[in-house]
């Protein structure tokens, strides 16, 4: 019904699977999507104004306006270490959605809208599985707005800024080890949303023609929930230790430093790769701080210590004539989490993402573009040591999507 | 058109599939679980919050393993089942216990409380059993004809009034085993405070573990054998501290012009005091009473009524003299001293025995002393507290579901790291703690 009610208001933006190394989402267009996620060099349209404000003006068309929607089926398996069985998270279907706007009033400069959900995670395990006491559901998003603007000198040189507003919310439940007379188990379910501004600034350099060089930095985003609400389950005489109240809490939305070059060989073929660097590292430690104290509930901390990663992509794209464009590409997106801190929260491993894609244009300047991204997780055994709760993972994530993209 | 379709449906197809991890392949190593037979006392049976009651008894140790053990080769594992969730009835036994309320004149607090219903009278249940747990045994019982006669426990499964525990044993013809003797032989010495039973010596402990692993290796069978925990840090013996006794500064000033009076030298503060305990020893003409020492023990037995509301450990409200706690509610250093020594002794024993025989050693002592400091489960946080600390029954002795699972794992790791089998371990989260209301 949520889900309804927020369709009705336009928003449009549904909670994504985390499936990047932790929980970045990089589901932003689809003629990106198809090149393997690459972006900071290119300049075809207003998604430019997300993946590198500066190439936006080299957007030639004075309007562009771009949308799409990726069908995200994310499927993780879990063995346990030493006990059988195996559990699989439940099969929701997410669908991030972008939506892109850039208008140039002059021919140098470009202003423009960029909506997307660059964040997020959202996972199910059930309610009775092995690891309730870290994680039973987790449903985390966040919507960025983003209005920007992009100047060009020349047709050398161009750069470009946006402010990145951002909305998020949080909801998870996770059981507590206390057992009612009943038979019924205590749960704990927090609830919050926070809203926070960074900004996204980038430059495009063309040396030569066809040469695109591109830089990006979106800062750090730190979602600071000060009220979420913590509502607890538990038997009525262990009420008093467990009151529902306020918590606050926050998660950073990393930094990422893109670095992007691509080459058009002639008109019909390019090739370009990314050098994404994510300040994971700014994930240090998930603090849930409850505003009534009691003996059993203080300041908990969940240490994450995740660590700074690069991500190398590469792409290509073969123009078969002036209706058909295809596209290929693939990227190494290391994780995050270092050993001993491997959480059923964000089920982080080593992954190989392979995409494909294509785009057909019925008439000039507008496209249906689809794209097809598969994501191999790398079978990771771990712990996560703060809980002693050990086990091996794998993810497979299958990421059809279509777009439209109209310029003229 | 019909290649986009294909190509769609196969996608939906693909995305249909789970990852693939090998499952894992459980295997028995050099050991045969095919007739596995425990033997031991309550922690065997199953026992918890004071009674023998089905579902602890379902969720007993050896009943865990055997059910991993079916995992691995193992074959179908009998209890002695009780048919009721109260315990079993006969004279002079006690009903469960569950967390409720009781008022006293420190007004209402949670506690254990006996839980009545209709108990599983004693009567044979008329079927071999392959747990032969026995609640109360020590060992050299296990060697005592007609032991059924004394222990209705026993007689419940006995094949024979006038049997041995161990005549039990050659019938089910075990290929494994578990052995968990000799809490007992100190247990009861430190129940009762040290005054209410003996400690088992090393010599007669050590004859009878000898014929008792005998009895079960037969020619050649395997099986796994646990030492004792330090029982003293089970939370029956460190709930009540020994300076529970909290005054404010007014009501120290008057013990202390009290105890003047009464030409005893102990000097009370406000806040914590010890316990006085009765000291035959004292020097003092009337008063045979000390204060508590660091490192002394109160029992979970003891009359808290009396502590909180008629000044028991301190001076009596209603004579208006010193009242010290009973002996046989406090552990005394040298008390402490000998069950230590014993347990040391017994345990070395045990290593004996597993090592001459080749079987695999739970080492339990080892494991409550972790337990002691803490550990953490698949983000349940377990210790020896009372209570909240979520492994011990209501009784303060026995383990709960959950600490009956903990000990099932601790069991499998002796038992493949001896036989290189891969027996895999029980999901403790699927085992209740101790409930409460």
């Amino acid at each position: 019904m949520r889900r309804f009610t927020t369709l009705l208001l336009g928003i449009c933006l549904a909670a994504t699977t985390a499936f990047g190394g932790g929980y970045q989402v990089s589901l932003h267009s689809m003629r990106n999507i198809g090149m393997g996620l690459i972006g900071t060099s290119l300049t075809y349209d207003a998604s430019s104004f997300f993946y590198n404000p500066g190439a936006a003006a080299f957007v030639q068309d004075k309007f562009s306006i771009s949308g799409g929607v990726s069908l995200l089926m994310a499927r993780t398996t879990f063995q346990p270490k030493d006990v059988m069985g195996q559990y699989n998270i439940e099969k929701i279907l997410n669908t991030p959605l972008y939506f892109y706007f850039a208008y140039k009033p002059f021919d140098d400069l470009s202003i423009g809208l960029a909506v997307n959900t660059p964040y997020g995670n959202k996972l199910s395990w059930g309610e009775e599985w092995q690891g309730r006491y870290l994680i039973q559901d987790l449903a985390f998003k966040a919507i960025t707005v983003q209005p920007s603007f992009s100047y060009k000198i020349k047709d050398v040189v161009s750069f470009g800024a946006g402010l990145v507003l951002t909305f998020g919310n949080v909801e998870l439940n996770k059981a507590l080890p206390l057992d009612g007379q009943n038979g019924a188990e205590g749960k704990v379910n927090i609830k919050g949303s926070a809203y926070n501004v960074g900004f996204n600034g980038g430059i495009l350099i063309r040396p030569i023609k066809g040469l695109n060089i591109g830089i990006d930095y979106r800062s750090k985003i730190n979602m600071k929930v000060d009220e979420a609400d913590a509502t607890f389950t538990v038997p009525a005489t262990m009420k008093t230790n467990f009151p529902d109240q306020k918590v606050a809490t926050s998660l950073p939305l990393p930094a990422n430093l893109d670095f992007g070059i691509s080459y058009e060989f002639n008109e019909k073929f390019l090739i370009g790769i990314n050098l994404c660097y994510v300040f994971w590292g700014a994930y240090d430690t998930l603090t849930f701080d409850f505003k009534t104290k009691t003996p059993a509930l203080d300041k908990s901390y969940a240490p994450a210590m995740y660590e700074n990663k690069l991500i190398p992509r590469i792409g290509a794209q073969y123009k078969i004539n002036d209706i058909v464009t295809v596209r290929l590409g693939g990227y190494y997106d290391p994780s995050p989490v270092p050993d001993g801190f491997l959480n059923p929260q964000t089920p982080s491993m080593n992954q190989i993402g392979l995409t494909a894609g294509f785009s057909v244009f019925p008439t000039k300047g507008l496209s249906i573009d689809a794209a097809f991204l598969y994501v191999m997780g790398l079978e990771r055994e771990g712990t996560y040591s703060p809980e002693n709760f050990s086990g091996t993972y794998k993810t497979n994530v299958y990421v059809p999507g279509i777009g439209l993209t109209y310029n003229f | 058109m019909k290649k986009l379709v294909y190509i769609l449906f196969s996608l939906v197809i693909l995305a249909g599939c789970e990852p693939k991890i090998d499952e894992l392949s459980p295997n028995q190593g050099s050991a045969d679980f095919s007739r596995f037979v425990s033997v031991g006392n309550s922690l065997t049976a199953g026992f918890a919050d004071g009674a023998l009651y089905f579902s602890a008894q379902n969720n007993s140790f050896p009943n865990l393993l055997a059910q991993q053990f079916q995992l691995a080769g193992g074959g179908t594992f009998v209890q002695p089942v009780v048919n009721s969730e109260f315990g079993v009835e006969f004279p002079g036994s006690l009903p469960r216990l569950i967390l409720g309320f009781s008022t006293s004149c420190a007004g209402t607090s949670m506690g254990p409380v006996p839980d009545i219903g209709p108990r599983d009278p004693v009567a044979p249940v008329g079927y071999l059993v392959n747990n032969l747990g026995i609640p109360g045994a020590k060992s050299f019982h296990l060697l005592a004809q007609g032991y059924a006669m004394l222990n209705p426990y026993y007689a419940r499964f006995a094949t024979s009034a006038t049997n041995m525990v161990i005549q039990e044993i050659p019938p089910l013809n075990p290929t494994f085993f578990s052995l968990w003797i000799g809490n007992n032989d100190v247990l009861g010495y430190a129940t009762s405070g040290g005054v209410g039973d003996t400690i088992t010596g090393l010599p007669m402990f050590g004859s009878s573990m000898g014929v008792i692993v005998n009895s079960l290796v037969g020619v050649g069978t395997k099986g796994v054998i646990a030492n004792i925990p330090d029982i003293t840090s089970a939370p029956f013996f460190n709930t009540i501290p020994y300076n529970g006794l909290t005054l404010n500064d007014s009501l120290a000033n008057l013990v202390n012009y009290a105890m003047g009076l009464f030409g005893l030298p102990f000097v009370y503060h406000a806040g914590p005091n010890p316990f006085l305990v009765a000291d035959p020893t004292s020097p003092h003409p009337y008063f045979k009473v000390r204060q508590m020492q660091p490192g002394e023990l109160v029992l979970l037995t003891a009359p808290q009524d009396s502590m909180k509301c008629y000044g028991m450990g301190l001076i009596s409200s209603l004579t208006l003299t010193p009242w010290p706690l009973p002996n046989q509610f406090v552990l005394t250093q040298d008390e402490i001293d000998n069950i230590n020594t014993a347990v040391a002794g017994y345990n070395q024993i045990i290593a004996g025995l597993a090592q001459t025989h080749g079987l695999a050693l739970a080492d339990m002592n080892t494991r409550m002393k972790n337990l002691e400091q803490g550990i953490i489960w698949d983000g349940i946080r377990m210790n020896t507290k009372f209570v909240t600390g979520g492994v011990f029954s209501l009784d303060g002795i026995h383990p709960n579901s959950r600490g009956y699972a903990l000990i099932t794992n601790y069991f499998i790791d002796a038992i493949n790291a001896e036989y290189g089998s891969t027996v895999p371990h029980v999901d403790i989260t699927k085992y209740p703690g101790v409930a409460f209301p």
